[in-house]
């Protein structure tokens, strides 16, 4: 097991070996902000536990086990930043609190909140729980929050009839992505899969 | 009492307006299951109680903006001729989506007279629909009828020419758009009094806030204070409500509809006794092999019966054409009455029935699933699934699927889905394939060129995306539900289809054996084939009579076989080898869309891009031709 001092150590390397910088032992303690000193410190301490490899001169590269660690520190960093932000915390703040939780947020919590995010690339200003009408499952209904993208892609949508609060189902969804099968005002519609994802709903039921 | 009354009809796709026109004018016309199929409008005259009334079937349209040719069409018309009545035809069992069409259509102010349409199919839903309520509500009078039947059929053109000759009077209702919109249209009013464009002023208001091109344009000429000044009160109005003032516009009449809608009908839903079908047939797996099963044995029928009919025909026209030789010459004979036979022959054992079956297919509203199915494909063509429709249409003859191809909505997507029509196997083409590869080669090798010919659609579709500029359109149609195919409508639409080939195609025929004959009379055909030669010869490794053969095959494709049988004896197999016969067919499906579909082509998309296209596929043909011919020798075929 790995303790939080250690994981941000892992974390930093990782971040370092991904921007392709050095990793001498001065640069990690800038990245982290402390004493090269305590750095010297640490790092022997990991590389004893075999997570990295230290080099005379060259610094220091992480082990296959030592990348692990990191890479999932960082993921779990950069999901929880993207989910405070969009809850609307500033994005200085959501960083440093990203900087706490990463050290203990659960694997599965992690995927999941990764998950919701990814269905639900939002523009600005949307209720939270929108998401694009391609995220519905089929037989799902939801309710039309906004239209995004161009004038005339939106004016087709509201011309046949999904205007923003009206209430779609989604009945199919075909291959090869291909169109939706939509219920809307008492007729079906078949709406292809780009104009789809340009109307946003809130999910209900 | 004027002498002439002029009946526009106005409604959504698949509300039963052309069947209303079939009805009062007799006159033959398109109708279909198959959501914005009218692109030209339809003309045709009655006489009703000593008075001449002209009636007009505008497209089936949703909306009147002018995001597809069909909208501007319709609302160019309505406000430019005036037509002294407009019939909005309306679908009772589903109210809502239509009577947004005709608050719309109320706001360009023409006389209306609601048709309440399919009243029975409603009822069966379970919907039931207050006339009386309705009248009320719009303000205009509403008649209702079941048009497949002629219920209501006559009451409707009563009230209709009341309306026109102002015996009646009609109050429609204004609708409000509420007080922010309002009062910014009535602020644009003073403005737009004065434009003189035609249009209704608050009509002018309303589009101009909507921030409609064609509208800016227009008024732009005469008041671009105006413009501006609508401008500003839509960024305004977007600030308000955070949505596009276009779409808040549209989001008014919709709730506006649905408020009409729920006060005049009663809605105990019953569930569509269609429901298992319309699973089954839009299944996310099934449906595919369904739907190529369908269409596989619908094209197989057609072949296999038509090979028979024509067979029959041929003996039976035989006489006829070298009687005529005889007695008036080969110009006449040949040229005139058989280009006349042998364009029959063709049409009546192929592509009429082919045409039937698919209609009858359209009309059921199989082809709406068919189109939803084919879109995620279609994309990778760079067009959308409604143009899979025109594709189908192309196996009969790619005349009629030229003009289909008005059905989409952007001249970039006609112009994409016009060029894979020409590229679809006609029934000519498969008559060539089938008489020539499949009889002498193996029908192995006929299902071949056959696929070929798919895999060069989709080859050569991919490339004109690539080049053609401008950005992918995505679909969006509305399924109609199943319903029983009406007979009548679709013998009548067939028949329609079928008559595209004779009015486009027939006098190109005509005109070209003609021309044909000459040559051949002149002595002037022997010298073009060896023009041709080193081509035919060198490149393709065909004898040089293939040369004329394939100049006959300009004018149907199914000359190239016809006039290589003439010129050779029946039996090929004596005069060609099996590679020759592969190269010879291939080259003439691909090498030039027939005279007959060039015409349709200039006729949908120009001259240039025509000539463009046409120049493309000899290319390709010629290409194709003489490598299938040198990988054939070389394997041994």
């Amino acid at each position: 097991m790995t303790n939080e001092s250690s994981e941000e150590y892992l974390e930093a390397l990782y971040r370092l070996k991904e921007r392709g910088e050095r990793t001498t032992t001065t640069r990690v303690a800038r990245e982290l902000g402390v004493a090269p000193s305590s750095a010297t410190l640490m790092l022997k301490k990991l590389a004893r536990r075999g997570y990295l490899r230290r080099h005379p001169y060259r610094g220091v590269t992480l082990t296959r086990r030592g990348e692990e660690v990191g890479r999932g520190v960082l993921r779990k960093h950069r999901v929880m930043e993207r989910f405070l932000s969009s809850l609307g915390l500033p994005p200085s703040r959501a960083h440093r609190k990203a900087c706490e939780l990463e050290h203990h947020i659960p694997e599965e919590v992690e995927t999941a909140i990764h998950r919701r995010m990814e269905a639900q690339k939002l523009p600005q200003g949307l209720p939270p729980g929108s998401l694009p009408l391609t995220g519905l499952l089929e037989g799902q209904k939801g309710l039309i929050s906004s239209l995004s993208g161009g004038t005339s892609a939106c004016r087709r949508l509201a011309d046949m009839g999904l205007t923003p609060g009206t209430e779609v189902e989604v009945l199919k969804s075909a291959l090869f992505r291909g169109p939706l099968m939509l219920r809307v005002r008492g007729t079906t519609l078949a709406v292809g899969r780009g104009l789809a994802s340009k109307v946003f709903v809130k999910p209900v039921g | 009492m004027k002498a002439k009354i002029r009946v526009a009809l106005a409604g959504n796709a698949n509300v039963g307006k052309s069947v209303i026109f079939n009805h009062f004018t007799g006159l033959h016309q398109h109708v279909g299951n198959w959501p914005g199929k009218t692109v030209e409008k339809a003309e045709g005259t009655l006489y009703f109680r000593g008075r001449v009334v002209d009636v007009i079937d505008l497209p089936g349209i949703y909306s009147l903006s002018t995001f597809s040719l069909e909208e501007k069409i319709s609302r160019e018309y309505i406000a430019g001729e005036k037509p002294d009545v407009v019939i909005n035809v309306v679908d009772a069992s589903s109210l809502e989506r239509n009577l947004f069409f005709t608050l719309q259509l109320l706001e360009l102010e023409p006389k209306v007279v609601v048709a309440l349409n399919q009243v029975d199919v409603a009822e069966r839903k379970g919907v039931r629909v207050d006339p009386k309520r309705l009248e009320r509500e719009l303000g205009v009078p509403v008649v209702p009828t079941v048009a497949v039947r002629g219920r209501g059929i006559h009451s409707l053109l009563e009230r209709a020419v009341e309306v026109a000759e102002g015996r009646r009077r009609i109050r429609p209702h204004r609708f409000s758009y509420g007080r922010e919109i309002e009062r910014r249209v009535r602020s644009l009013l003073p403005l737009l009094e004065k434009a003189g464009t035609g249009y209704p002023p608050r009509w002018l208001a309303l589009k101009l806030l909507e921030g409609d091109e064609e509208v800016k344009r227009l008024v732009g000429r005469v008041s671009p204070r105006a413009v501006e000044l609508a401008g500003k009160y839509s960024r305004e109005l977007e600030g308000l409500y955070g949505e596009k003032a276009s779409t808040l516009l549209t989001s008014c009449r919709y709730s506006l509809a649905h408020r009409i809608a729920s006060r005049s009908q009663r809605i105990h839903p019953r569930p569509a006794r269609t429901e298992r079908l319309d699973a089954l047939t839009t299944h996310p797996l099934l449906g595919y092999p369904l739907l190529a099963g369908l269409l596989l044995s619908l094209l197989l029928t057609v072949f296999w019966v038509g090979g028979r009919v024509e067979g029959v025909l041929e003996g039976l026209t035989e006489p006829l054409v070298k009687g005529t030789s005889e007695r008036l010459g080969s110009l006449a004979g040949e040229g005139v009455v058989g280009g006349l036979l042998a364009g029959l022959t063709i049409v009546l054992p192929f592509v009429l029935p082919f045409y039937v079956l698919l209609t009858l297919l359209e009309d059921s509203g199989y082809l709406a699933r068919g189109a939803f199915l084919m879109d995620g494909l279609m994309h990778r063509l760079g067009v959308h699934g409604k143009a899979f429709i025109p594709l189908l249409l192309g196996y009969g003859c790619n005349v009629p699927a030229c003009l289909g191809c008005r059905i989409m909505e952007t001249e970039r997507e006609r112009v994409l889905s016009v060029f894979l029509s020409t590229l679809v196997p006609c029934a000519a083409r498969t008559v060539v394939i089938l008489g020539l590869v499949g009889r002498f080669v193996g029908m192995g090798w006929a299902l071949g060129l056959y696929l070929l010919d798919l895999a060069a659609i989709f080859l050569l579709g991919r490339l004109a995306f690539k080049i053609m500029p401008g950005e992918p359109v995505g679909l969006i149609m509305e399924i109609p539900p199943y319903r029983r195919p009406h007979l009548p409508t679709v013998l009548r639409q067939s028949w329609n289809r079928t008559k595209d080939f004779f009015y486009v195609a027939l006098p190109f025929i005509l005109g070209g054996s003609l021309v044909l004959t000459a040559l051949r009379a002149g002595g002037l055909l022997d010298p073009l084939s060896d023009l041709l030669s080193p081509l035919t010869v060198g490149w393709l490794g065909l004898p040089a009579v293939a040369g004329v053969t394939l100049l006959f095959g300009l004018l149907r494709k199914e000359l190239t076989l016809i006039m290589l049988t003439l010129l050779l004896g029946p039996d090929l197999s004596l005069h060609l080898t099996h590679a020759q016969m592969i190269t010879f067919a291939t080259v003439t499906v691909f090498y030039f869309p027939c005279v007959a579909t060039l015409a349709a082509l200039v006729r949908e998309v120009g001259w240039k891009r025509s000539l463009y296209i046409a120049a493309a596929e000899v290319l390709f043909a010629l290409w194709l031709g003489g490598v299938m011919y040198r990988l054939l020798s070389l394997a041994g075929v």
